[in-house]
C-alpha cells in the first residue's frame, strides 16, 4: 500500500485488474461515488469494444454504498451490458486466510525498506517492520505494526507497533516528530524540545512513550 | 530537436511562481531563444498582467482546446518588446475543469516543435489545475518561500512530482527556487535559511531570489524586474536562467552589499 493516497490523486481513472477471481473494477476510496461514475461512464465509452459485456467484480474497500448508489453503478453498467458479479473479492481473501504457519512466518519476514525522503502528505504503511533511510518530513506519516527505524531524521509521524504491539520501538537519527504513537498511545514533542543529534529510540516505559539515546 | 518543458509550481499560493515564469521566460528570450509561456491558472490568470500583454489577447488557452480558434499560432500573443517571445494566456471566464490533462498535452507537443522552451505557470493547489500543468512537462520548477507553510506544500508538490515521474519516465528531478529570502532576518534567525529548507526538500537549488521592492514596482508596471539592472532579484533571475541554460553560475553572496559588509564589520569577520 505504499503512497496510495497521494497516487491516485494524479491519475484520475479507474482501474480494471483481472484477479483470480475474475475481471474486477476498482473504484477508489476518496472524492465521491458520483464522480467516479462520472468517470466510468467516459471510461467504458471510449473501450467500447474492449468490454463485450459479462460479470465483473467490484472493489470498493471501505466504502459503504447507499441503494441508491448502487443501483446508479448496476445501471451504468447494464448500458454497457455488464452486471456485478460480487463486490470486494480482495476482502474475501483476507476472510479466509492461508494455514497459520505460512501466516506466521511471512509477518517476521515483512520488513519494508524505503529509500528516500518521506514527504508531506504521503504515507507509507507495513504490516511489518519499516526502514526508511533518508527523512520523514513534516506532514508525513510512517505506520507499521512493527519497528520503525529511521536513518535519517524523523519530523512528521510515526506510529510503530499499530496493531496494538507495546514492545514496538522508534529508532531515528534525529527525533523531533509533530507526534509519535506506540500501540495504542500518544505523545507530543515537548514544547522547546532542543533538536538533538545522534540516534534516539522512542518507546513505552510505564503508560508513556520516552525518548532516549540509543 | 524539441524543446524543453518546464512547469513552474508550488502548491501554495502568493510564493512567485508567476512572476518567477515572467522573468525565466524573459530572460531567455533576452537570450535570443524562442519562448512561449503558458498561463494554466483558468478562471484567475495573471501571467498577461504581470508581463503586460493582456491587452494583446484575443483567444486563450480553453478556445485553443475546444477548437474555437483556427491555429494554435492564432492562440498565442506576441510580446511587443521581444519578438520570440509568446504567451499562451489562461480563460478568466471558465473554470480548471474547461480543459484535461490530455488536451493540455496536446498543446504542448505540438508548441514544443516550435519553440526552444515551454514555460507553463501552474495554479496554486493539488487538484486539476495541477494535474493539467504538470501532465505535460517534463521538467519541473518547485517555488517556495522561507515560511513553513510555504516549505510544507513545495514538499507534497515534490512527493506528487517524483510520483507523476515513476509514470513518465520523461520526467526529471525537480528543482528548487527559493524566493523572497530576507538575508537579514536569516541571521537573526527569525526565517528559515537556505540549508534548513535544502535539508528538508532536499532537491538540487536552482536559484535563490532575495526579497526586493523592485519585483512589487515590476508586478505593477507590468515590466519583469530582471530587465531592471539595478535589481538584485533581477539579477538572481538572470543566473536561474544561465543555470537553466547549463551554466555553473555561483550562487550570489548577500553580504556583499553595503549592509552585509558592516554587518561583517561588526561582527569581525
Amino acid at each position: 500500500m505504499l503512497l496510495s493516497a497521494t497516487k491516485s490523486l494524479l491519475s484520475d481513472q479507474l482501474v480494471f485488474k483481472g484477479l483470480k477471481q475474475g475481471l474486477t473494477l476498482f473504484i477508489p476510496e476518496e472524492k465521491s461515488f458520483a464522480h467516479w461514475l462520472e468517470i466510468l461512464d467516459l471510461q467504458l465509452k471510449q473501450a467500447k469494444n474492449f468490454f463485450q459485456g459479462g460479470a465483473i467484480l467490484v472493489e470498493i474497500g471501505e466504502r459503504k454504498l447507499s441503494p441508491s448508489e448502487h443501483g446508479d453503478l448496476k445501471r451504468l453498467l447494464a448500458k454497457y451490458r455488464m452486471t456485478i458479479k460480487s463486490f470486494n473479492p480482495l476482502e474475501k481473501k483476507r476472510f479466509n486466510p492461508w494455514p497459520r504457519e505460512i501466516q506466521k512466518k511471512e509477518k517476521q519476514a515483512e520488513v519494508l525498506f524505503f529509500k528516500g525522503t518521506v514527504r508531506s502528505g504521503q504515507r507509507l504503511e507495513n504490516d511489518g517492520h519499516i526502514v526508511i533511510k533518508g527523512d520523514v518530513n513534516p506532514g508525513g506519516e510512517v505506520v507499521a505494526s512493527g519497528d520503525i527505524i529511521i536513518l535519517g531524521a524523523l519530523r512528521g509521524i510515526a506510529h510503530a507497533g499499530a496493531r496494538g504491539n507495546l514492545q514496538a520501538e522508534i529508532i531515528a537519527l534525529t527525533i523531533s516528530p509533530v507526534q509519535l504513537r506506540i500501540a495504542h498511545i500518544f505523545s507530543r514533542t515537548p514544547e522547546g524540545r532542543e533538536e538533538r543529534q545522534g540516534p534516539e529510540i522512542a518507546h513505552i516505559k510505564g503508560e508513556k512513550i520516552v525518548v532516549q539515546r540509543l | 530537436m524539441a524543446g524543453r518543458v518546464i512547469v513552474v509550481t508550488s502548491g501554495k499560493g502568493g510564493v512567485g511562481k508567476t512572476t518567477t515564469v515572467a522573468n525565466i521566460g524573459t530572460g531567455l528570450a533576452l537570450q535570443q531563444k524562442k519562448v512561449v509561456m503558458i498561463d494554466t491558472d483558468i478562471g484567475l490568470r495573471n501571467l498577461d498582467v504581470v508581463m503586460g500583454m493582456e491587452s494583446g489577447i484575443i483567444y486563450d488557452v480553453v478556445d485553443l482546446a475546444e477548437g474555437e480558434c483556427r491555429s494554435t499560432r492564432q492562440s498565442l500573443v506576441r510580446n511587443r518588446r521581444f519578438k520570440n517571445l509568446f504567451l499562451l494566456p489562461a480563460s478568466q471566464t471558465r473554470n480548471k475543469d474547461a480543459i484535461t490533462p490530455e488536451q493540455m498535452r496536446e498543446i504542448v507537443d505540438e508548441l514544443k516543435e516550435e519553440f526552444d522552451y515551454v514555460l507553463i505557470d501552474c495554479p496554486a493547489g493539488i487538484e486539476r489545475g495541477f494535474d493539467n500543468a504538470v501532465a505535460a512537462a517534463s521538467e519541473a520548477i518547485v517555488v517556495t518561500i522561507p515560511e513553513v507553510p510555504a516549505v510544507r506544500d513545495a514538499d507534497r508538490i515534490i512527493g506528487l512530482w517524483l510520483n507523476a515521474k515513476e509514470k513518465d519516465k520523461e520526467k526529471k528531478e525537480p528543482v528548487l527556487v527559493l524566493n523572497r529570502l530576507r538575508p537579514d532576518m536569516v541571521r537573526k534567525e527569525e526565517m528559515l535559511g537556505v540549508d534548513d529548507i535544502n535539508h528538508t526538500l532536499a532537491i538540487k537549488l536552482l536559484g535563490i531570489i532575495p526579497e526586493d521592492e523592485e519585483i512589487i514596482i515590476a508586478t505593477n508596471k507590468g515590466e519583469p524586474v530582471i530587465l531592471n539592472q539595478h535589481s538584485r532579484a533581477g539579477e538572481a533571475f538572470k543566473n536561474i536562467v544561465r543555470r537553466l541554460e547549463g551554466e555553473t553560475v555561483p550562487f550570489m553572496s548577500f553580504d556583499t552589499g553595503i549592509i552585509g559588509r558592516f554587518w561583517n564589520m561588526l561582527h569581525g569577520k
